[in-house]
């Protein structure tokens, strides 16, 4: 399936670019419902490789929902529906010939809440390269957690006990742990929803450090509540309310001359 | 302010640093005028008064500047709140130069009258002082209204005070060099008449701190200008 940037795009009534020159991911005219409720309404944007983009807005404007959709979570909810397209790379992901499985390896997503899985540190890591089939041997497989460890920044305080359970590591380290294993299976995008949202002032700026690392390598769209780490660790920024999406630019206009007064009414801390 | 913050004591705060701006330009602007008036009529108490009022000027500035370094600090304003305060520094700042200005003329005027000053021929200080005055009214009205079309009439009119300046220079020179004993009198002219210039200047880069407030961007275009004194050698 091969989309044009016109093609499909109905009306967009986004202020700002939606579209880039190098786009990973094109979302067209998206539509989610649960059951009869629509929590996105048409939204039309581009997912830049290697950008760091944050998605933005008030509680319930369907942040989650739209990031959901880019790697097929929202399958996972019976009353959910996803209308209109996403295209990975020009592949259309809802494709039925599409294998969530290693969908969710190219998209890989990190959560709210740190969820490492009951078991040592070392199986967290390498629990994606061997369900994927990544590793040739032992020593291959070592070596990826390893590697994986140590992009999380999170090498030099496990090295030493990588059998213990990774369920017995701090808030922050257990979300370092989940992005290890999200860039284990050397995804293409990363997808987290507010990651730092249980985290101390250290742990997020931890994180926030290796989201500008991995920014060199990866697609990064980054669901926030704190509008100054989606100033921090974002070039650009999307802003969402009511599910559709209002505004999207780069984060240093959004946030110094926003075009819509929704937007600004959001960011400066105003009722609209 | 169309929209008040959820928090209302971020309002409180923004508004405080807008009241006391509002003031320090109020209060600029009355000693600006005042000093013209004072050239005029050389009334030494009222001179004075304008040249120890500067530095209530100077502690009002010192306010905003505080208050503004805490909003920032405290508030992490964004996007129209940011530029607000931004602006609101670098206003006060330039207000409190103006106000410099003022003192600086009313000292001159001073020494002019020890110096039994009389009118020199082609030079009209006082009409100077009254254009650059109402060029500070405009600003200041911008300023109240978030007017940037006002602003940048202000902006417009500044070449008017520089060819003036130009004018008044090379008067100013032909009389000294007619009569070499208006050379003390005349000297304290060309820099009241640069001292007004430079108001007028401060004047035009406060409307373009209005222009920025309104559409979060810079006034790029070039702007008339017509001071020449720096190029221009008398005959
Ligand atoms: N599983 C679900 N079943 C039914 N409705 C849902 C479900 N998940 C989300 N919704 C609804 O869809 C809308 C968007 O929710 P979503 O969780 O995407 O918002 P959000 O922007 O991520 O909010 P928050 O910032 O609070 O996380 C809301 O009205 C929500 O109630
Ligand atoms: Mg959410």
């Amino acid at each position: 399936m091969n989309l044009k940037n016109d093609e499909l795009t109905k009306s967009i009534n986004t202020v700002g670019d939606v579209f880039v020159k190098d786009a990973r991911i094109k979302a067209r005219n998206v539509n989610v419902f649960y059951a009869e409720k629509k929590a996105i309404d048409e939204v039309t944007i581009d997912i830049g490789n290697k950008e760091v983009i944050s998605f933005i807005g008030p509680s319930g404007c369907g942040k989650s929902t739209f990031l959901r959709c880019f790697n097929r979570m929202n399958d996972t909810i019976d009353i959910c529906r996803v209308e209109g397209s996403i295209t990975l790379d020009e592949e259309n992901i809802y494709d039925k010939n599409v294998d969530v499985v290693p969908l969710r390896a190219r998209i890989g997503m990190v959560f709210q809440k740190p969820n490492p899985f009951p078991k040592s540190i070392f199986d967290n890591v390498a629990y994606g390269p061997r369900i994927h089939g990544l590793a040739d041997n032992k020593s291959h497989l070592e070596n990826i957690v390893e590697m994986s460890l140590k992009r999380a920044g999170l090498w030099n305080e496990v090295n030493d006990r990588l059998i213990s359970p990774g369920t017995g590591l701090s808030g922050g380290q257990q979300q370092r742990l989940c992005i290890a294993r999200a860039i284990a299976v050397s995804p293409e995008v990363i997808l987290m929803d507010e990651p730092c949202s249980a985290l101390d002032p250290i742990a997020t700026a931890k994180i926030e450090e290796l989201i500008h690392e991995l920014g060199n390598d990866y697609s990064i769209v980054i669901v926030t509540h704190s509008m100054q780490q989606a100033a921090r660790v974002s070039k650009r920024t999307a802003y969402f309310h009511l599910g559709k999406l209002i505004e999207v630019g780069k984060t240093k206009d959004i946030f110094t001359r926003p075009q819509h007064n929704q937007t600004e009414a959001y960011i400066s801390g105003k009722i609209g | 302010m169309e929209n008040k913050h959820i928090d209302s004591s971020f309002d409180k705060d923004l508004n405080k640093i807008n009241n006391n701006l509002l003031k320090l330009g109020t209060l600029g602007l009355n000693q600006f005028e005042k000093c013209i008036n004072n050239f005029g009529t050389q009334n030494l108490e009222e001179i004075n008064q304008v040249i120890a009022f500067d530095e209530k000027l100077d502690e009002l500035d010192d306010k905003i500047q505080k208050s503004g370094f805490e909003i920032i600090a405290l508030r992490s304003p964004r996007a129209i709140d940011l530029r607000r305060v931004i602006v609101a520094l670098k206003i006060s700042t330039i207000l409190e130069r103006i106000g410099d200005y003022s003192r600086n003329i009313s000292n001159r005027t001073k020494v002019l009258i020890e110096l039994n000053y009389t009118d020199l021929p082609g030079v009209n200080i006082g009409k100077m002082g009254q254009k650059t005055q109402q060029m500070f009214e405009d600003v200041l009205e911008s300023y109240t209204n978030e007017d940037d079309k006002l602003a940048i009439k202000v902006r417009n009119s500044d070449f008017k005070i520089d060819k003036m300046h130009t004018e008044y220079y090379l008067e100013i020179i032909s009389s000294m060099q007619r009569n070499k004993k208006l050379a003390p009198i005349g000297t304290h002219l060309l820099f009241i008449a640069k001292n007004i210039e430079r108001v007028a200047d401060y004047v035009t880069d406060i409307a373009e701190q209005i222009y920025f407030l309104v559409n979060g961007k810079m006034l790029s275009d070039h702007r008339p200008k017509a001071d020449e004194t720096s190029l221009k050698i008398p005959e």
